[in-house]
């Protein structure tokens, strides 16, 4: 136990400096783009209030004449006191922007996730177990064919296909005027999630598969079948809950595609999250927001790597030992 | 002792039965192909990809040959037309022909994924090669560069630089190099760092070798290997990762005909619905063509890793 806090501590401190050059270079770009940073302080509403030769003032005041690296540090000192800064185009504060988008895009990226997970290890098992089979190559074309299809043309097919000419699901959006329960809001979910899960599942599918077939070679499944345990045990039982542990880890290393993937899916989709919100911020060169969902984003594949660096070694102890 | 063994016969056994009539009738030549072809040959993903690859990729290069159309040149009275034999895949709302842009849009589009890729690996080689096998203090500060822009997403790390650099295509390869060479980097270093161990390494280095020449005569070329198939997969990538920015309208300017451009035209439903030549092709030619480089790539690492029977 000891030992797993060490490790803990140690994997925190390597992070640290990571953070700090991720936060520079996320300045520097911040400082690169054009713009005044003194709009970045104020909401446009406060700016338009003072006159230029408080503006002067304040310019001093607040160190914008200092040397850039004084000015990373008063930034970053902003920023860990929870001011991120105001959005260019309609001045309200980045934080609240960020905790009103933030839920949609939960809620896109979990079902996403539930979906590349169960349908990726269910069929990585499966084409494992009837390793060389008719259905085994199909799925390792159709993976082929998943990982290789732009995620926004597949997007554009479905919406084809589902919403304009079948029109079972709506073409985008999140909510409708007046609707209410559950049930109507899963209708706008079901096409968005679906897209962005089936793009992820030929990763979870190819790494349950071989991760499969790796714990079917090992010595203590030779063991079950040969105590003459039902095959069906042997498959469930003993292979496939032995097999999935790397596979939950592997949710975390997933999280990058889905954070870029959510953007091109939420803007065909016109899905009212913090991608969508990425992307009309680039075309709007708001550049505050850019930079602030680049650092959150960065952040938090940071956190998934760090997490599943922590949960490899609780189940695995050799790792520790590296 | 010659009891017989009853057992299913498997696929293998056929083959083997097949191989030991050949060599009984003494028809077996001893192959001369190297190796690794006859495995990658062996492989009917990676074979048939590098027909599709070659088909699309000839017909982009001789687009000029293959289509009469200037893929800029509108014509207002050929507006919004479907498929017909003058133009395969229709025109588009400026009347212009969607075959003949598709092509000359490949021709970008795969100078774009490749010169990425041409360019991250070669900067990673660079940089691995030496760093990693003297090692220290310049391995590890370039160690941790590269994982603070692997541990980006890719695509929101090629979104930010594009804002900060503006559109235009050069810019995008600057871009997708910036975010490529660090796996490079790492899978080169990796190679050097096993390499690094190897005994004509140690004598060399006790002659008193010059270290560029130690690391980028003797030891590159035995560590260039999975880096080159690797070239394959990441230029796939670059080409979807196009596609993607272009069609955010984030990448190349419009008029510029790249696959992502042309897809970007067709973002509104109208078309979506009612003009499906618009798209649908083209995207059906991207997928494809990214599809096969993957099987080729997947073929080569196959077929390249020594550890792999065949």
């Amino acid at each position: 136990m000891r030992n797993t806090l060490q490790y803990v501590l140690k994997k925190l401190l390597l992070m640290i400096p990571m953070v700090l050059v991720i936060t520079f270079l996320i300045y520097w770009g911040l400082d690169l783009t054009p713009g005044d940073p003194i709009s970045y302080m104020f909401s446009p509403d406060q700016l338009a209030n003072i006159d230029p030769q408080k503006l002067a003032e304040m310019r001093e005041l607040y160190g914008l004449n200092d040397p850039f690296f004084i000015r990373y540090l008063k930034w970053l000192w902003q920023l860990l006191q929870g001011n991120f800064g105001y959005s260019i185009t309609n001045g309200v504060a980045i934080k609240d922007l960020l905790a009103q988008l933030f839920p949609a895009t939960l809620e896109l990226s979990l079902a996403a996730l539930l979906i590349s997970t169960v349908l990726g290890s269910v069929l990585g098992i499966l084409s494992a177990l009837k390793k060389g089979s008719v259905g085994d190559n199909l799925l390792t074309v159709a993976g082929m064919i998943g990982v290789s299809i732009p995620q926004f043309f597949f997007g554009m097919v479905c919406i084809v296909v589902f919403a304009l000419n079948l029109g079972w699901l709506p073409i985008g959006g999140r909510t409708a005027p007046g609707m209410t329960g559950a049930l109507a809001h899963l209708k706008f979910l079901i096409l968005p999630a679906s897209v962005l899960g089936i793009s992820l599942t030929a990763g979870v599918m190819r790494y349950a598969r071989s991760s499969m077939l790796d714990t079917m070679n090992k010595d203590y499944i030779k063991t079950a079948r040969a105590k003459g345990l039902p095959e069906w045990r042997v498959n469930l039982v003993h292979g496939f809950r032995v097999s999935l542990t790397p596979v939950v880890v592997l949710i975390g290393f997933r999280l990058p595609t889905l954070i870029g993937g959510s953007v091109v899916i939420e803007t065909i989709f016109q899905w009212p999250g913090i991608g969508n919100a990425f992307k009309t911020a680039v075309t709007g060169q708001n550049y505050p927001l850019v930079m602030m969902i680049a650092l959150f984003s960065v952040l938090a594949v940071l956190m998934a790597s760090f997490l599943v660096d922590i949960l490899t070694a609780i189940l695995d102890p050799r790792v520790k030992l590296e | 002792m010659t009891a017989e063994v009853t057992r299913k016969r498997t696929r293998l056994d056929r083959k083997f039965d097949k191989l030991r009539d050949a060599e009984e009738a003494g028809l077996l030549k001893r192959s001369k192909m190297n190796r690794s072809l006859r495995k990658m040959l062996g492989n009917r993903l990676a074979v048939i990809g590098v027909v599709v690859f070659l088909i699309i990729f000839l017909a982009c290069l001789l687009a000029p040959v293959i289509s009469s159309y200037d893929p800029q040149m509108t014509d207002l009275t050929q507006m919004t037309k479907p498929p017909s034999m003058q133009h395969l895949f229709g025109t588009d709302k400026l009347g212009r022909d969607v075959f003949t842009r598709t092509l000359y849009g490949g021709r970008l589009s795969m100078l774009i994924g490749l010169g990425s890729a041409l360019g991250a690996a070669f900067i990673g080689v660079l940089l691995g090669c030496y760093a990693g096998y003297k090692g220290g203090l310049l391995d590890q500060v370039i160690l941790r560069l590269s994982e603070v822009f692997m541990s980006f997403p890719q695509l929101i790390l090629v979104i930010m630089l594009g804002s900060i650099f503006g559109r235009g295509l050069w810019n995008l390869v600057i871009i997708f190099i910036i975010t490529g060479w660090g796996a490079v980097y790492r899978q080169a270093r990796a190679k050097m760092l096993s390499l690094r161990e190897e005994e004509y390494v140690q004598s060399m280095k006790a002659f008193g070798l010059n270290d560029f020449v130690i690391a980028y005569k003797h030891m590159l070329p035995n560590a260039i290997g999975p880096v080159v198939v690797n070239l394959t997969l990441s230029t796939a990538m670059f080409i979807l990762d196009e596609a993607a920015m272009s069609f955010l309208g984030l990448g190349v300017p419009p008029e510029v005909a790249t696959w992502g451009n042309i897809l970007n035209a067709a973002q509104d439903l109208y078309v979506m619905q009612n003009y499906w030549w618009m798209w649908l092709p083209v995207g059906v030619v991207v997928s494809l063509f990214v599809i096969s480089i993957n099987c080729i790539g997947d073929g080569l690492r196959d077929s390249t890793d020594p550890t792999q029977q065949g």
